[in-house]
């Protein structure tokens, strides 16, 4: 080639002009950058990516997955590192997750607590160490930066009150049992003394049995049996939790009580509980969506990420609103478990 | 190639490998290796696994654990098993809790109360195993239920208590998250209990009794110990190790969950068999449980830590567990199998052409009937005279197979005399300046006995050889020894791989097995001076008093080790390619050396010693009565100089009386025969000799 010919000259200069100007043209002048809602994106990313966020549920049932699978959605959409340890319902396992997550400081760190004690502890150190901490759901005796779930004591009152206008005053024998999941856990415990709170203040209400199933529908069946045994004229059963009152509804329809014995269910808003209530086998759910839940979760890490106060300098509270679940018209208060996973 | 092949099989790693597995550690060498794997394998995976933080807290939470483990072992080594730990667990766990933090009892008084109550509930399925004559089995099956019964009633029952527990004591704090040195205060309790609970069932008399017990209930009951008792005791040092256990864990968590303890017996269990603990009792220790524990602890908390999901994770600690123990059990019950498969590893020997011993030959081997008249001396009374010795009053000593020596007086040696018991087997014998007769005996060292009777010891050990896998300080096999004019006692250690009973796997290995030691009874003193000798026979010191006469068996050669003048410390070869395989040497009154040959070589087994794959396959393949052995049913005494030349030989043609000769001594005019093998002492006359030349003058009377 002749670098030297007029046309090959002219067309390297026309080149040049022409990229030159095309590139003055897309590039917006300075003078336009500070565009208020392109800041706040900005130093919304800027706060958020590469943040860690930490989670130790008790185990990943049904309930736990949809909060993970929620908050992963979210947290992979603002680029936010998620660690999930799953201790598969053994709480020694959970707290040696929760401690050694706390030694991999994490910025927020996430618990579900299988009980009031397990956790209190350390807790208290995930926050002396810097670390945001949010409950969900089962709380703990410490208090921490945030709690995100129900207000089981309020759930507990709303359930008795339900069961009492079904029950009590002479329609029904006033006989109930309750089923507590883990005693010890904030959950049920809490639960059971908003139920107690209501049933003591009505003389027409007997409490024939409270005791804890665990969360298994094997022992709530056992329990539910012994109790019918004794109690022929149960009129009412208050479950905690939706899964182990499948076992309850299993023994009250081989006693032959079904129609006669209710059962009450406050409902993590699990897809089977809403199944189980339209087959007749549950009275009332009272039931609340892990979805929305999950987002609830990711909120309040949002809100603690973008804040500037300290961890454990507040007590933000993020209380679930639940729903009473009649008939199948009420479906919409279980979630849906999404067949894909994508966004 | 040959060479190559020549020198892979004088080196070859099997060896070090067959002494490996010999090793008594090498037993849970899976459980060790696994632990070492998982660990790795973590540490590479999980980013700061290995940090002091993450040790610590891994410590933290193992240490319950282990500790309920080693409960267990107790228990299964005891022959028995304890399934009730999970829920006396549990049950010590809500105990301390309650007694400390909702009753608020003294913190000293709520540790006996809570031990205390370990210990009985130990004591309640000890007694009814050890003297109910229960099943361990489903005695502490029963327990467990009972107890994790009344665990739940308890914490129902107590809901609200539980629920507001809180500690503000500092040292309940301490019990719970406090270190020392560095160390989490359980872990520190554990390394404790690990080591009490190690010495107690290795040294201490109790707790080698619960391993007697375990390893055969009837043994120990003939032995003397108190089965029943120490039965018991195991489930009750059980009871309160888990009871322990139980308050540190309170301590930590503060928390009485129903999931407290639950599994836990399955947990332990696995840990002991996954350990290689055998469930049949008796056979373990309590590392093997820690082991155990370890790597089911770091496996469930390792793949916690790398978000694998619970339900995955229990089947893959499943599997693992469940290969692992497989392996284990099979590693445990055939080790002996592979150790004797691999441990006989044949070396390369090339032999030439030996002399002829043919009647008409003309060499000095050449076969004669000088002892097929030999007179028999204590016929049918002794067995075995590999050596024999004659005192200054003309007694004849002998060694015997069942550990004596026996004396038969002069002058017509008719009465057999139990002149001192050693043990082992006593073999080649020499008398020292004080006319203390002192014996080299397998199995056992060098032993001296004095003129009076009374045995002592000269040494049963020498130093061990470095970077060797096997320990050699012990005498396995002294052969045959002779004392240099210092006093200075040298003797062969024919191998230091075979006990006497298997000399022959020896012959078939060929190889430098054995070494020459000295003992230097002024220094008590013991030392290895030629290692790596091939079956080192017969020691005898030259009659200048200026080296050492060794002969090396399998190899058919005498060497000449120098201890005096300017060539000492150095070997030479002195006979090369004799016709036979050497056994003692003693010295003639004529200034020359009586040899005995064992046995006498022969062309197949000579190509077989250049054919080690084929020694192996032998070995292995066919039952040992149709191995192809040395020839060692007929041999002959040769007499040779300082310079090696061998003058002349004596022959028993076909054995009939002297089959094997092992040593040829010469007293007064006389040859004494004696054999490994054989029933007498055979003697003849030899005509040329000086009748009044005696052993000990030729050694000590110019001295005197």
């Amino acid at each position: 080639m002749n670098w030297h010919t007029k046309w090959f000259r002219q067309t390297l200069y026309g080149t040049v002009v022409l990229s030159a100007s095309l590139i003055a043209l897309t590039t917006p002048p300075a003078a336009l950058a500070a565009e208020p809602r392109e800041d706040l994106r900005a130093a919304f990313d800027k706060t958020l990516k590469g943040k860690k966020v930490a989670w130790a549920p008790v185990w990943l049932g049904v309930l736990e997955s949809e909060w993970t699978r929620n908050m992963k959605t979210h947290f992979d959409d603002y680029g936010i590192q998620f660690t999930v340890r799953d201790a598969n319902f053994k709480s020694d396992v959970q707290l040696q997750a929760v401690s050694e997550l706390i030694n991999e400081k994490p910025d927020v760190l996430i618990v579900q607590n299988p009980n009031v004690t397990l956790l209190a502890r350390e807790l208290k150190r995930a926050m002396d160490a810097g670390i945001y901490v949010i409950q969900v759901n089962m709380a703990s005796n410490t208090l921490t930066d945030a709690y995100v779930g129900v207000d089981a004591r309020d759930m507990g009152r709303r359930l008795a009150k339900n069961i009492i206008n079904e029950c009590g005053g002479g329609k029904g024998s006033g006989q109930v049992a309750i089923l507590e999941g883990e005693a010890t856990a904030a959950y049920s415990l809490d639960m059971k003394r908003g139920a107690m709170e209501v049933f003591n203040t009505d003389k027409s209400m007997k409490v024939v049995s409270s005791q804890p199933a665990n969360w298994d529908a094997n022992k709530a069946g056992e329990i539910t049996a012994t109790v019918l045994q004794q109690n022929p004229d149960l009129c009412g059963v208050l479950s905690v939790w939706g899964p182990q009152a499948a076992g309850a509804a299993q023994a009250i329809k081989a006693a032959g009580k079904a129609g006669k014995t209710k059962i009450w269910v406050a409902s993590d808003g699990q897809p089977a509980d809403c199944d189980l209530l339209e087959q007749g086998l549950f009275y009332r759910n009272l039931s609340y969506r892990a979805d929305t839940q999950g987002e609830a979760i990711v909120n309040a890490v949002l809100t603690l990420l973008q804040n500037a106060e300290k961890p454990g300098a507040k007590r933000f509270a993020y209380y679930t609103t639940p729903y009473w679940v009649n008939s199948k018209a009420d479906r919409a208060y279980c979630f849906v478990v999404p067949k894909s996973g994508t966004k | 190639m040959t060479s190559i092949q020549r020198l892979w099989h004088r080196n070859s790693p099997q060896v070090f490998l067959g002494e490996l597995l010999e090793k008594r550690w090498m037993e849970p060498i899976i459980p060790f290796g696994l632990t070492i794997a998982v660990f790795l394998f973590f540490a590479v995976s999980i980013p700061g696994y290995s940090g002091i933080g993450s040790l610590r807290q891994l410590s933290l939470s193992f240490a319950e654990q282990a500790m309920v483990a080693t409960a267990m072992a107790v228990t299964v080594l005891s022959g028995g098993i304890d399934l009730s730990v999970g829920s006396v667990f549990a049950m010590s766990n809500f105990l301390a809790l309650y007694c400390y933090l909702v009753l608020k009892l003294p913190l000293p008084l709520v540790v006996v109360a809570v031990v205390g109550f370990g210990a009985v509930m130990g004591a309640i399925n000890g007694a009814l195993i050890a003297y109910g004559k229960t099943r361990p089995f489903l005695t502490t099956l029963v327990t467990l239920i009972v107890l994790r019964a009344l665990y739940n009633k308890l914490t129902a029952a107590n809901t609200d208590e539980l629920a507001s527990v809180a500690s503000d004591s500092a040292v309940w704090d301490f019990l719970g998250a406090g270190s020392i040195l560095g160390v989490p205060i359980n872990m520190a309790a554990l390394l404790l209990v690990a080591f009490t609970a190690h010495f107690f069932l290795t040294r201490a008399r109790p707790g080698v009794h619960i391993m007697a017990v375990g390893s055969s209930r009837k043994a120990a009951r003939h032995a003397g110990v108190d089965v029943k008792l120490s039965l018991m005791s195991a489930y009750v040092i059980s009871g309160a190790l888990v009871a322990v256990a139980g308050i540190f864990y309170a301590a930590r968590q503060n928390s009485a969950g129903t999931d407290t303890g639950l599994g836990w017996e399955v947990n332990a269990l696995a840990a002991v068999v996954l350990g290689g603990i055998s469930l049949a009792g008796g056979r373990g220790t309590i590392a093997r449980a820690m082991m155990g524990a370890a790597i089911i602890f770091m496996l469930v908390s390792g793949l916690v830590r790398m978000g694998v999901s619970g339900n995955v994770t229990t089947a893959m600690i499943g599997t693992i567990l469940l290969i692992a123990v497989g392996f284990n059990v099979k590693w445990v019950k055939n080790k002996g199998k592979v150790q004797q498969k691999v441990y006989v590893v044949p070396s390369w020997v090339d032999f030439e052409p030996p002399p002829s011993i043919a009647r008409d030959s003309g060499t000095p081997f050449a076969e004669n009937d000088r002892l097929r008249d030999a007179e028999p001396i204590a016929l049918g009374q002794i067995e075995g005279p590999e050596d024999m010795i004659l005192d200054r009053r003309d007694n004849l000593y002998t060694v015997t197979r069942n550990g004596s020596i026996v004396r038969f007086a002069a002058p017509d040696y008719a009465v057999r005399e139990e002149f001192a018991r050693i043990g082992g087997r006593p073999l080649g014998m020499a008398f020292d300046r004080d006319e203390n007769l002192i014996v080299c005996v397998a199995g056992m060292g060098v032993y001296g006995v004095k003129p009076d009777r009374t045995v002592f010891k000269v040494t049963d050990r020498t130093n061990r050889t470095r970077m060797r896998m096997k320990d050699d300080s012990r005498l396995y096999l002294a052969d045959d020894l002779d004392i240099a004019p210092d006093g200075k006692i040298y003797f062969s250690e024919a191998t230091t791989r075979y006990e006497l009973a298997d000399w022959a796997l020896d012959g078939f290995e060929g190889r430098g097995n054995g070494r020459l030691i000295c003992h230097d009874p002024k220094t008590g003193v013991t030392r290895t001076i030629l290692k790596n000798l091939t079956f080192p026979n017969g020691v005898c010191v030259s009659h200048d008093g200026n080296s050492v006469l060794w002969a090396s068996t399998w190899l058919c050669r005498v060497y000449r080790y120098w201890i005096a003048t300017e060539k000492a410390g150095t070997c030479e070869l002195l006979i090369d390619n004799l016709p036979g395989y050497c056994d003692n040497i003693n010295r003639a009154s004529d200034g020359k050396y009586w040899l005995a040959l064992v046995g006498l070589r022969s062309p197949v087994y000579d190509l077989a010693m250049a054919k080690p794959g084929f020694r192996t396959r032998m070995i292995k393949q066919i039952p040992p009565d149709e191995w192809l052995c040395p020839g060692i049913n007929y041999g002959c005494v040769v007499k040779f100089d300082d310079r090696g030349v061998v003058s002349e030989s004596l022959w028993d043609p076909g054995g009939k009386s002297h089959a094997s000769i092992t040593s040829a001594r010469e007293h007064k005019g006389y040859l004494y025969i004696g054999g490994l093998e054989n029933n007498r002492i055979g003697r003849i006359r030899l005509p040329d000799a000086d009748p009044t030349w005696q052993g000990w003058d030729s050694y000590w009377k110019a001295a005197h």
